[in-house]
């Protein structure tokens, strides 16, 4: 996720990274991570979200720009099975959402030009 | 589905188009993919359920076997591409039992032997070091810095990708065809040689591991 504030809105936070604030915490799936300090009403703190969720922030102070990394909480790529929904597009520039094809079995094929 | 690792989506709609594909075929130009799910090389697949749940985590794809395994290493070639032929030659084949699981599952679905629990996928899934993730986030940011001011912003954090996380070959290989093609090509370099940007290229840093199989996540069928 890129980011040029460490503040940002709880549904930008939850539509770029998967994990959306309940009770219990940042959660994602079935996975619920206490998450004590990493929301202000209805912005994350992305620095303190970081920590909880073992996410690596990457900066580019030249630029003003952050990035932030995928969460590492169980040392594995992924935390829960449920499938994640990445940005992806169209060849004439529009989304798609992988969640579209929810009711279909999916075989989704990773290749490349290179 | 069928999704291009590109940055450049101009570069993966040739073969899209030639292909003509009926099933939904896109672009993932931030390789957020990579993150999503641990993509770090192609083909590699993961299959999901009517549900939205994955059952295979993300492995080696190929359903079927290369050409390219059972031909001779043609004589004369330049000593680069006799070396690369003979790598691509001793990639692990695991495409017919590969096909077959994919078979089973879509016929027989969660009643298929293939098909993992939830915990299982999880378990199975590639692991992911805070190195890894940060390398993630070094990729994202350079990709970011790349289209507002140009390739070289990307290179700072496209080299600090390529050594967290060494074995992600998709890293490399994206940011290597983009300075070892020529400008103006109608296609991709893909021998992705020597150059004076990143301090590998695709042949040493395979022979470098021993061969393309330190790259490539065998499926455990």
């Amino acid at each position: 996720m890129i980011l040029d504030s460490l503040t940002v809105p709880v549904s930008e936070f939850a539509r770029n990274t998967g994990w959306e604030p309940k009770p219990e915490g940042l959660c994602r799936g079935e996975v619920c991570v206490p998450a004590p300090g990493a929301l202000d009403g209805d912005h994350v703190n992305v620095r303190v979200a970081a920590e909880r969720l073992g996410m690596p922030l990457v900066d580019s102070p030249e630029h003003g720009v952050y990035a932030l990394g995928p969460a590492t909480l169980g040392g594995r790529a992924l935390d829960t099975a449920v499938a994640a929904d990445p940005e992806l597009m169209n060849y004439d520039g529009s989304r798609f959402s992988l969640s579209s094809l929810r009711g279909k079995k999916v075989v989704l094929v990773a290749w490349s030009s290179y | 589905m069928t999704v291009a690792l590109d940055v450049v989506p101009d570069h993966a709609r040739p073969w899209s188009e030639l292909a003509a594909p009926t099933h939904p075929c896109v672009v993932d130009t931030t390789h957020a993919t990579g993150a999503a799910f641990g993509f770090t090389n192609i083909p590699m697949a993961v299959w999901i359920d009517e549900n939205g749940v994955l059952v295979r985590p993300a492995e080696a794809a190929s359903i079927e076997r290369s050409p390219l395994r059972d031909m001779d290493v043609p004589e004369g070639l330049p000593e680069n591409l006799t070396a690369m032929f003979r790598a691509v030659k001793e990639i692990p084949d695991d495409a017919e039992a590969y096909r077959a699981a994919l078979l089973d599952w879509i016929d027989k679905g969660d009643k298929s032997a293939f098909a993992l629990s939830p915990d299982e996928v999880v378990e199975r899934s590639q692991p992911r070091s805070s190195d890894e993730a940060r390398a993630a986030a070094n990729f994202e940011l350079g990709d970011h810095l790349r289209r507002l001011h140009g390739d070289d912003a990307a290179i700072p954090f496209w080299r600090e990708a390529h050594r967290l996380h060494p074995l992600n070959l998709t890293y490399k290989r994206q940011a290597w065809t983009l300075v070892t093609t020529a400008p103006g090509a109608t296609e991709n370099d893909l021998m992705q040689g020597p150059n004076e940007v990143y301090e590998s290229n695709l042949l040493d840093d395979v022979l470098g591991h021993g061969g393309f199989g330190a790259f490539i996540v065998r499926p455990e069928l």
